[in-house]
């Protein structure tokens, strides 16, 4: 196995297991680091709790729903306004947050009456929300309140509501992820097949495992509309509580974030027959791709040929663009789990740059083994990498940019490696065609901005040219192209700042009206 | 009386304005030099904490956790503490504090961090680390307990506790700052230098706002020594700034070591800075340099600019931590404005016992509400729902949506203030602060009436 | 209204298919070939790493085997909609190949069958019977 140790943590040899290098010849039977194993104490790991698996990744971008964590307001304090997956619901799930604020007398004495009382209040602060999500924190867990029964107990009083519970407590698990399995289940368990769907049209799916990420959700949904397709119900990004208990009533589960959402796809294929489809919402190809497959699976690949034609016209030229000026540039990939499968290989081959690491937070071995396939020979790949092994790799690798989240990006900022936010994306979305060129956009702005290349000069010792007032990221990244890429008419990116609104305006005579299959054909 | 001190009438939280008391103890200590506290609970008590601070100081800071998983929640998880503190010290060497610092969790559970740093002392420091100095201390921070401000306290209180030590009487004062900004350090050191003091500064935290180097080394962290934490046991007098954030570390002093101290107030403001900087001379006997009385003339010019013309009567809400709150609602009475609102996000005991706050209902001459216990929704249902009309809001960006979604113009003020640059760069005390106030102020007001059109010709002729 | 089903989470178990590569015992040129499909697969598709070595084994064969049937010119049926998502998959993967596998096209069907049989067999050692995934024999999701 080619394990990679590194200097800092030769101390704390089980270390060792959870990086690789994949040289040549390797493969996923002689090159897989360990994943989702406990962590060590005292590591600096940049991982969270299974709580904030749960609530904080998908339970909350559910939008039309009471988000109440029982516990001190800590939890609730700490997973608010730290994410960017928005709403057409006036971003309701994003504005608001609500702790049952538990406090010590609650320890002792217990906390379900305060929690009864903390429900009704909600509801009664915003009559016009009858769902609700309950999440149990560590204290609540410890000391062992029955919130099934208080949440039963409400239903009873108020007959127009509906309470989901989600048992995962921080301690859950070894990370996030542990609570992202515990509220599939607990979603499969308790609220699938509890209403019935309304079917409007013939092809009928759930978008599962996405987020709505700066909008990335309704791209996606627009695509999908466009080919005729009824979106269901979004698990969870955008999506709408009672579409996500008719979730048992879709002919295809198209699955984008495997790693947090693929347990309900598997569930609802035992149960109920429903078929997974593992997609990439990332990258032209992988795209169009995913497109066509929906498109096949329904009979309609021609109406995904229709919108792939339109959108590679209109956005292959600028990512090609792109591609041209971020050749080579090297890459380091620290996202939580999907990302860095859905990217390393897709970002190579569309944008030119060239993936040196791909490191997860969260993933379990399954991501690794994505990750691993879908990178480079020499890549560097590690499971929960700490603070003191990334700056070591930082230092060894070199790379120009690295995507990861906002406080390591911090600490890569002041190692002089520019940053993207790979949970939150810096200018996204970055799904969709478009998206896609908004990547490479930010991608090519961090590579090139010329406040990097100024906070590599020391002035008191470094000869620089001081003879220009200015330099342009052009400048820089087309000093060594040809003269035909120099003179490209293409100056990037030619999107908004925000594509979301012209979707949202939207109607449904915007989108065309396809003939509903005759009961003949439907059974075909 | 016109101003009612209330707590919230609802027992559960919507949008809470603080979060837990270990949020406090963390922000505590990285304000000292060389050390790394270990959290001892689940890992995001420390992953949500450490990216709040980043979000707010944009800098990463280091703090490690226990990492506690489900076996240690059923059957105690000290185990995992003591691997942190071996795994910490083992690749951390410039390491020589390390705090302790409990959650809910491990309080609930009831691992005996004390008795296991007795353990550690005698076993693993005094075998595998012997002849380094390293430093371990409980901070008890459980989450149910406060709010991230009293955990702020206890920890300061507990670091004092640990490191103070009798020695020779000498001419500095310890200045506990409170829970501020690196810009408010950098004023505070400057006024006490203007005087000629010398001050044990809790927390040295100018360097939080660190530089970005060619060599790509440089890191941020906290000043604070070991020697500075000893040597406030000999101090001549403790200022502790904010009566919340450090009260209780001079509360100690003055039990333990009969140092005197002054709690409060808070120096937001001319006039809280001026009793501030008298307090300072009488107690040191160093007199008042002509330069802070410059000084002091040169914010009051800036603020006559705008006070009476331009703040006198608008009406403002303001949350976060009590003594900031207070603060800027004292100031704002200074300069004419109406708080009408003043949202304290604990439910600690003593805010109705605050003299600073008995002195605001013994004053105030129009309706004010003080909510303690309060969360946003105390803000925005009063605004939605009651009938509140604001001109402006002063807070932290977790509020930031209530401004948006109301069209009121909000300065932003205290901890964090992420959706702004450069916010922590500014003091809000001092004389310094007092001119940066009212000019934010003053200027959130002209952009709100140009982007409301509402008599935005009035700045043609300032 | 529908009953949420109760029925115990799948506990299937696999049979172990390979203990060595099984690409080991093949001539290089067939080697060679089955690398640069297997290079495809491992590039671009997610179908092979379902979480479970039992569903990796029917995701293998259901896709693995339409596509066979699709690069020799077979009618492919899909009596369910299990079937129909192997088969998408599979008509990718069968365009896919022969965009970029010139000699595809010279090869005669009682050719290809074989080679896609041992491309199955490949991807079946590097995503289960070889895998280093400790996590493909949890009996639950």
């Amino acid at each position: 196995m080619p394990y990679h140790e590194f200097e800092v943590s030769k101390c704390i040899p089980e270390r060792k297991q959870h990086a690789v290098v994949k040289g040549p010849g390797e493969d996923l039977t002689s090159c897989l680091p360990k994943g989702y194993l406990n962590t060590i104490p005292g590591s600096i790991s940049e991982r969270g709790c299974a709580y904030c698996g749960a609530k904080h990744v998908i339970g909350t971008p559910m939008k039309d729903v009471i988000h109440l964590s029982h516990g001190p307001v800590g939890c609730t304090y700490d997973t608010w306004q730290t994410k960017r997956y928005i709403s057409d619901n006036n971003d309701y799930q994003l504005k608001y947050t609500f702790a049952s604020d538990v406090k010590e007398k609650h320890i002792v004495f217990g906390a379900e009456k305060l929690l009864k009382q903390n429900i009704l209040e909600a509801f009664k602060a915003f009559p016009e929300i009858k769902r609700m999500t309950i999440y149990q924190t560590c204290a609540t867990a410890l000391i062992g309140d029955d919130v099934d029964a208080i949440a039963a107990e409400v239903k009873e009083e108020l007959p127009d509501v509906d309470i989901f519970v989600c048992n995962s407590p921080g301690f859950a698990g070894p990370s996030q992820s542990g609570g992202h399995h515990k509220i599939n289940i607990a979603w499969i368990n308790q609220k699938v097949g509890t209403i019935e769907p309304k079917i409007t049209g013939d092809y009928v799916i759930n978008y599962v495992g996405e987020y709505n990420i700066q909008g990335d959700q309704e791209i996606m949904v627009d695509f999908f509309k466009r080919m005729g397709i009824q979106v269901l119900s979004t698990f969870t990004g955008n999506g709408s509580y009672d579409d996500l208990r008719t979730m048992h009533g879709a002919h295809l589960n198209v699955l984008e974030c495997a790693r947090s959402a693929e347990y309900i796809c598997d569930e609802l294929r035992v149960r109920y027959g429903i078929p997974r489809l593992d997609i990439d919402g990332f990258g032209h190809k992988a795209l169009g791709d995913s497109l066509r497959k929906i498109g096949l699976f329904f009979g309609i690949e021609d109406r995904a040929e229709a919108i792939i034609a339109e959108e590679t016209a209109k956005w292959g030229p600028e990512l090609a663009w792109y591609k041209e000026r971020l050749q080579g540039k090297k890459v380091c990939l620290w996202p939580g789990g999907s990302k860095l499968w859905h990217w390393a290989h897709a970002i190579q081959e569309e944008m030119g740059v060239k993936v040196v690491s791909v490191y997860t937070k969260f993933g379990h071995q399954g991501d690794m083994e994505k990750g691993v396939s879908r990178c480079g020979e020499g890549a560097l790949a590690i499971d929960d990498p700490n603070e003191l092994e990334n700056q070591e790799a930082l230092r060894n690798l070199k790379p120009d940019v690295i995507f990861t989240g906002k406080r390591p990006g911090e600490v890569a900022k002041k190692m002089r490696v520019p940053y993207l936010n790979a949970h939150a994306y810096h200018n996204g979305p970055y799904k969709g065609f478009e998206g896609w060129v908004r990547f490479a956009r930010d991608i090519y702005n961090a590579v090139y901005s010329p406040m990097h290349q100024l906070s590599a000069i020391d002035i008191s010792k470094d000869d620089y040219a001081t003879d220009k007032g200015f330099v342009t990221r052009r400048m820089l990244s087309d000093a060594n192209l040809s003269d035909e890429a120099k003179a490209s008419p293409i100056t990037g990116y030619s999107g908004k700042f925000d594509p979301i609104a012209a979707i949202r305006a939207k109607t449904d005579a915007d989108y065309p009206v396809y003939p509903r299959r005759s009961a003949a054909e439907a059974a075909e | 009386m016109n101003c009612q001190v209330k707590v919230k009438d609802r027992v559960g939280t919507i949008n809470p304005i603080f979060t837990c008391q270990p949020a406090g103890a963390q922000f505590a200590s990285i304000g000292v030099k060389d050390c790394i506290g270990i959290v001892h609970g689940g890992q995001g008590c420390v992953m949500f904490v450490r990216l709040l601070i980043s979000q707010h100081l944009k800098e990463s800071f280091e703090i490690a956790s226990s990492s506690v998983h489900e076996d240690g929640a059923v059957f105690g998880a000290l185990d995992r503490v003591e691997t942190a503190v071996d795994v910490l010290l083992m690749r951390y060497p410039h390491v020589k504090v390390v705090p302790i610092i409990t959650t809910c969790s491990t309080e609930v559970i009831g691992d005996d961090v004390d008795g296991l740093i007795t353990k550690l002392e005698e076993g693993l420091l005094a075998e595998k680390y012997a002849g380094r100095e390293v430093h371990l201390l409980a901070i008890h921070s459980p989450s149910f307990v406060g709010s991230m401000v009293s955990g702020y306290d206890v920890a300061v209180r507990d670091f004092v506790k640990k490191f103070a030590k009798k020695g020779e009487p000498s001419e500095k004062i310890n200045l506990l700052t409170g829970w501020v900004n690196p810009g408010d350090v950098k004023e505070l050191k400057h006024l006490v230098s203007e005087l000629g003091v010398e001050a044990n500064v809790l927390f040295e935290i100018e360097s939080f706002d660190s530089p970005l180097m060619p060599d790509g080394t440089a890191v941020s962290h906290g000043n604070t020594t070991i020697a500075d934490l000893e040597a406030t046991g000999s101090a001549m007098h403790t200022f502790a700034l904010n009566r919340y954030e450090g009260g209780k570390a001079a509360q100690y002093l003055e039990k333990k070591f009969k140092i005197p101290s002054t709690i409060g107030p808070t120096p937001i403001g001319i006039r809280n800075t001026d009793a501030l900087v008298k307090k300072l001379s009488q107690v040191t006997g160093k007199p008042i340099p002509a330069s802070l009385v410059k000084e002091r003339g040169i914010a009051l010019d800036a603020i006559s600019d705008v006070a009476h013309m331009f703040l006198a009567d608008k009406k403002v809400a303001i949350y976060g931590a009590a003594d900031l709150v207070i603060g800027l609602a004292e100031y704002c009475l200074d300069l004419e404005m109406r708080p009408q609102l003043l949202l304290l996000g604990d439910d600690n005991a003593g805010y109705v016992n605050d003299p600073r706050i008995k002195a605001l209902q013994d004053n105030v001459d129009y309706p004010m509400e003080i909510i303690t216990n309060a969360d946003f929704w105390e803000l925005e249902n009063r605004i939605k729902n009651e009938g509140l009309e604001l001109d402006l809001i002063l807070g932290h960006s977790k509020g930031r949506f209530i401004s948006i979604d109301y069209n009121i113009p909000m300065v932003r003020v205290g901890f964090p203030t992420y959706d702004r640059a450069g916010i922590y760069r500014n003091p809000v005390v001092g004389y310094g602060g007092a001119t940066w106030l009212a000019e934010q102020m003053a200027n959130a007001l002209f952009t709100d009436m140009e982007h409301k059109k509402n008599k935005e010709w009035l700045l043609n002729v300032w | 209204m529908a009953k949420n089903s109760k029925k115990d989470v799948a506990r299937a178990n696999y049979v172990k298919l390979y203990d060595h590569d099984p690409l080991a015992d093949v001539d290089a040129e067939t080697r060679a070939k089955v690398s640069e499909l297997e290079n495809y697969i491992m590039k671009n598709c997610l179908w092979q790493f379902n979480s479970r070595g039992w569903d990796r084994r029917k995701q293998n064969a259901g896709v693995l085997g339409k596509t066979a049937q699709l690069l020799v010119g077979e009618e492919v049926e899909n009596p369910t909609p299990l079937d129909k998502c192997y088969w998408v998959d599979a008509v990718l993967l069968a365009r896919n190949f022969t965009e970029r596998c010139g000699w595809l096209a010279e090869m005669g069907k009682d050719e290809i069958r074989p080679l896609i049989d041992k491309l199955h067999a490949r991807i079946d050692w590097l995503t289960i019977d070889g895998s280093l995934n400790e996590e493909l024999t949890v009996q639950n999701y």
